[in-house]
């Protein structure tokens, strides 16, 4: 059997491939991923990190509400590392209508999600950061999910069924034989080396960008880029998910995740030809701020870390040219049946919540067309890490008596953080202050999680996400990087990059102390340090 | 309390402020709110190819030795800039190839010293290099504590103990020409930079680690000795709130500690640095300068405050307050009588005063000769 050859290749890196890959693996599929950047870089890594509880889109979409409900109890038995059970609350503000409330709490019990009203008072002892002149709240089952650490575990799962992944490799063109997609062509993005790999059936997952992805196969997806921005906030100001009880809207979901706090987000269609290059605008910061103090007031006073947006894959509903018709579910085209062209799906639309449900259907495709018969088994079989539902009993049984620092690795590692290597306590000396990261820990995603870079490692290990966004921890991580390549000359450059990715997050809110701390931080790359 | 001068800012441009003007016998007080750029400068003063003699003598008698040759000084990741006016432990070289073999000498899980980007550095200029990380019990304690590693813990310890790492660099020696060692040295004793020199047979180079920097905290050390030597009062940890102001005169200052003992004198010189020692602050809309309200130059729509490109001349960082050509400060665009601008605050706008150090130097030199040549000085 020839090393390019595999019964299935999925294109797309994000959370929707890496999903679908392990439920390939985990059906016995000889799989292969193909990433043209790394993992998590679209949609994926950039929402809230919300763990829908559904109610969100209980009145206006009841199907992906039922969908979000079901899928949101699974990852919490099968992605424990990866989420927190903060709960979550549905406010109404004297500015808006207290009638909506009702509407929303029958919505929810009809979609199968326990939405419990609460006295405004308790809403205000349960969470104190929220705004304390609230008329109403729902309490419902919301939580987070750290979608870097959900991604990452996917695909390591899938690496241990055997699955083989290239990050930083393009499809270049596709393999076609008559009506058959035979495979792909690739180019490797660091290093230029170009591959061909075979497979009778090939999975386009890539979010927005798999329109570009069919239409390199010959064939036509029409798609809606909707930009999303958010803001992250410096502090964890509130410990449940707040969002607000009303026809959701602009800035109308603040989640607390890790160290932080994440508010969001705006919704506007941009053209195609930008959503490689996002930015977020000024009038979006301003909006975000605004409308995310009238649910926790707190957060006017509070630093802001950094900015981001990301692109979400829209899909019409299908073959309606003219968009009016644009579903947030969940979309699975057989393109044979479709377009009469063999070994080709396509997997879009859904959302962060819904990847295994999306994995699940785009698996079933597959093995229908390769007239495999296995069951999924990806709703009931842990993510590696989440053996154990509890970190803190995680850490114990690692270490006995676990530091901060050690607490810190199993809470983003789950029972993986047994792998990190401590037998040196010069393993354990920290990389990251801010988010507590060790050097172990650091080596360990760069042997077993294909980090290559800087901002490959934030997405791993959460270096450099803290409140410092990375000043002197990159600069460390960039030795250990550069021992691990043996290239020196490489790892300036990604250092350089990585503060150019940095500022692109921190530029539409430099004031204040971000601002402080991009003067020092320039001032230290270039003057002290010598970049 | 009634001053002749007081100082806002007890960094580099404050001190020399302060140091200046106790050597021509005036009372002075230095207002510092705690750590400033000299916790992360780099060892290098003036980039400008004329140095001024008196900055040369005024650091010299707070016992800051510094030299000067055309050339090129090694930047702590493996590259190269031009040669300036420098401290002693700073080498400079006519050519960035400046031996043969060299041997770069670490500490065992030292990550703020970068090792192999110096020798990835060195050996494009031609040179060869090993790298030895030294593993001495005498540093054990300090990888207890994960995060205890840091430049200035250890300088601690080798203020202590350099003579060992002086013995065991002599062992190590092979046929190398040249050694490297991070700047660790002499946080207390200003002689260890030297000795070490003297003890070890080849040449011996320091490279810079990251921050906090241990030849910028010396120089801050002796410049504070020197100045409170003289008769200065350093107000440590106290912050400048506002001023008692009319018709463009400075009358006090009023400070978080000192609550209504305001401090009163005839001149002031605010030092308070850029925007990451907040003598400049900025909010969404506009960067202010907190203590006086004095104009601030800047573009009026913060889109163009920035370049999007990190490493580009950012438009913010040559934002500074506005001053007349004597040094005072506009308020309302007239100039504050009995105030003058000096260092960072002035922003990076004025090429002529050379670099960050240069600039607070030069700066504050002017301002003082004006503050004494005034008749009733």
């Amino acid at each position: 059997m020839n090393h390019n050859e595999f019964d299935v290749i999925i294109i797309g890196g994000g959370i929707t491939g890496a999903g679908t890959q392990r439920d390939c693996a985990m059906r016995g599929l000889r799989t292969l991923l193909i990433e043209r950047s790394d993992i998590a870089t679209g949609a994926t890594g950039r929402n809230h990190g919300l763990l829908h509880s559904g109610a969100r889109y209980a009145v206006n979409d009841p199907e992906s509400a039922e969908e979000c409900i079901k899928e949101n109890m699974i990852l919490r038995r099968i992605a424990s590392h990866c989420v927190e059970e903060t709960d979550g609350l549905f406010i109404t503000l004297p500015e808006d209508d207290l009638g909506y409330q009702q509407t929303f709490v029958e919505a929810c019990r009809k979609a199968g999600i326990r939405a419990e009203i609460i006295d405004p008072d308790l809403a205000r002892r349960l969470e104190p950061s929220v705004n304390p002149d609230l008329i109403g709240a729902v309490r419902v089952p919301d939580g987070s999910v750290d979608p870097f650490r959900l991604c990452a575990a996917n695909m390591l799962d899938a690496k241990l069924h055997g699955g083989q992944v290239r990050l930083h490799t393009e499809v270049t063109g596709f393999i076609r034989e008559g009506d058959t997609i035979r495979g792909v062509h690739t180019r490797n993005r660091t290093t230029g080396e170009e591959a061909d790999y075979y497979a009778p059936v090939t999975v386009n997952a890539c979010g927005i960008w798999g329109q570009h992805i069919a239409e390199l196969a010959g064939v036509r997806i029409g798609m809606y880029p909707a930009k999303g921005a958010l803001l992250v906030f410096a502090h964890r100001v509130n410990n449940r998910v707040i969002n607000r009880c009303r026809k959701p809207s602009n800035a109308d979901i603040l989640v607390p995740g890790d160290t932080v706090c994440i508010i969001g987000t705006t919704s506007t269609r941009i053209p195609f030809e930008e959503c490689d290059h996002v930015a977020v605008t000024p009038d979006e910061v301003t909006l975000l701020i605004t409308e995310g103090a009238k649910m926790a007031p707190a957060l006017s006073s509070t630093r802001i870390l950094r900015a981001y947006a990301g692109v979400r894959p829209l899909v019409s509903a299908d073959n309606d040219p003219t968009g009016r018709n644009i579903s947030r579910g969940i979309v699975c085209l057989d393109h044979e049946i479709r377009d009469g062209l063999k070994g080709f799906v396509t997997i879009t639309g859904g959302k962060l919540m819904t990847y295994r449900l999306m994995a699940e259907i785009a698996t079933d495709t597959v093995c229908r067309k390769l007239q495999v018969n296995k069951t999924c088994q990806t709703a009931d079989t842990p993510l590696p890490g989440s053996e154990e539902r509890s970190y803190e009993a995680v850490a114990q049984k690692i270490w006995e008596t676990p530091s901060m620092a050690q607490k810190a690795a199993a809470a983003r590692l789950g029972t993986r953080a047994s792998s990190i290597q401590t037998h040196d306590r010069l393993d354990e000396a920290l990389i990251c202050e801010c988010e507590e990261v060790s050097v172990g820990e650091v080596n360990a995603a760069i042997e077993r999680l294909d980090a290559s870079t800087l901002t490959d490692l934030r997405r791993r290990t959460r270096i450099g996400m803290g409140t410092c966004q990375g000043e002197f921890c990159a600069c460390r991580a960039a030795g250990l990087l550069a021992k691990a390549h043996g290239c020196v000359e490489k790892e300036r450059d990604d250092l350089a990059n990585f503060l150019q990715e940095r500022w692109k997050g921190n530029f539409p809110i430099g004031w204040g102390d971000t601002l402080r701390e991009a003067e020092y931080t320039q001032w230290v790359y270039k003057h002290v340090l010598g970049l | 309390m009634k001053f002749h001068t007081v100082i806002i800012g007890g960094g580099l441009a404050g001190l020399v402020s302060g140091i200046s003007l106790q050597k021509a016998g005036k009372s002075t007080a230095i207002i510092s709110n705690g750590q400033n750029a000299l916790h992360f400068f780099s060892g290098s003063f003036e980039t400008l190819e004329e140095v001024p003699q008196r900055m040369v003598d005024l650091l010299e008698e707070a016992g800051i030795r510094t030299h000067y040759q055309p050339g090129v000084r090694l930047m702590p990741l493996g590259t190269f800039r031009p040669a300036a006016l420098s401290l002693e432990d700073i080498s400079l070289f006519p050519t960035p190839r400046f031996g043969k073999k060299v041997l770069i000498v670490t500490f065992r899980g030292y990550h703020d010293f970068f090792s192999s980007f110096l020798a990835e550095g060195l050996e494009k200029q031609g040179m060869t290099c090993r790298i030895h990380p030294l593993d001495l019990p005498q540093l054990e304690w300090l990888e207890q504590s994960p995060s205890e590693m840091r430049s200035v813990q250890i300088a601690r310890t080798m203020d202590r103990i350099w003579e060992v790492v002086v013995q065991e660099v002599r062992i190590l020696l092979k046929d190398e020409d040249t050694v490297v060692l991070p700047q660790v040295f002499g946080l207390q004793d200003t002689s260890v930079p030297g000795r070490i020199r003297q003890g070890i047979p080849a040449q011996v180079v320091f490279a810079g680690t990251l921050p906090p920097s241990v030849p910028g905290i010396r120089t801050q050390m002796l410049l504070k000795r020197r100045y409170e030597l003289l008769g200065g009062t350093y107000l440590m940890g106290d912050e400048a709130t506002t001023a008692h102001v009319h018709d463009g005169v400075v009358h006090s200052i009023v400070t978080k500690n000192l609550d209504s003992h305001f401090l009163e004198a005839d001149h002031f010189i605010l030092a308070s640095g850029g925007f990451f020692s907040k003598g400049l602050k900025s909010n969404p809309f506009r960067i202010h300068e907190p203590v006086f309200g004095l104009d601030v130059e800047q573009a009026p729509d913060r889109n163009d405050w920035y370049h999007p490109e990190f490493m580009s001349d950012q438009p913010y960082l040559s934002y500074g307050v506005k001053t007349d050509a004597g040094l005072h400060p506009l308020q309302a665009g007239a100039p504050m009588k009995n105030l003058y601008a000096v260092g960072s605050i002035l922003g990076g706008t004025r090429p002529e005063m050379g670099s960050a150090a240069g600039l607070a130097i030069r700066s504050a030199l002017t301002a003082v000769d004006q503050i004494l040549n005034q008749p009733n000085a």
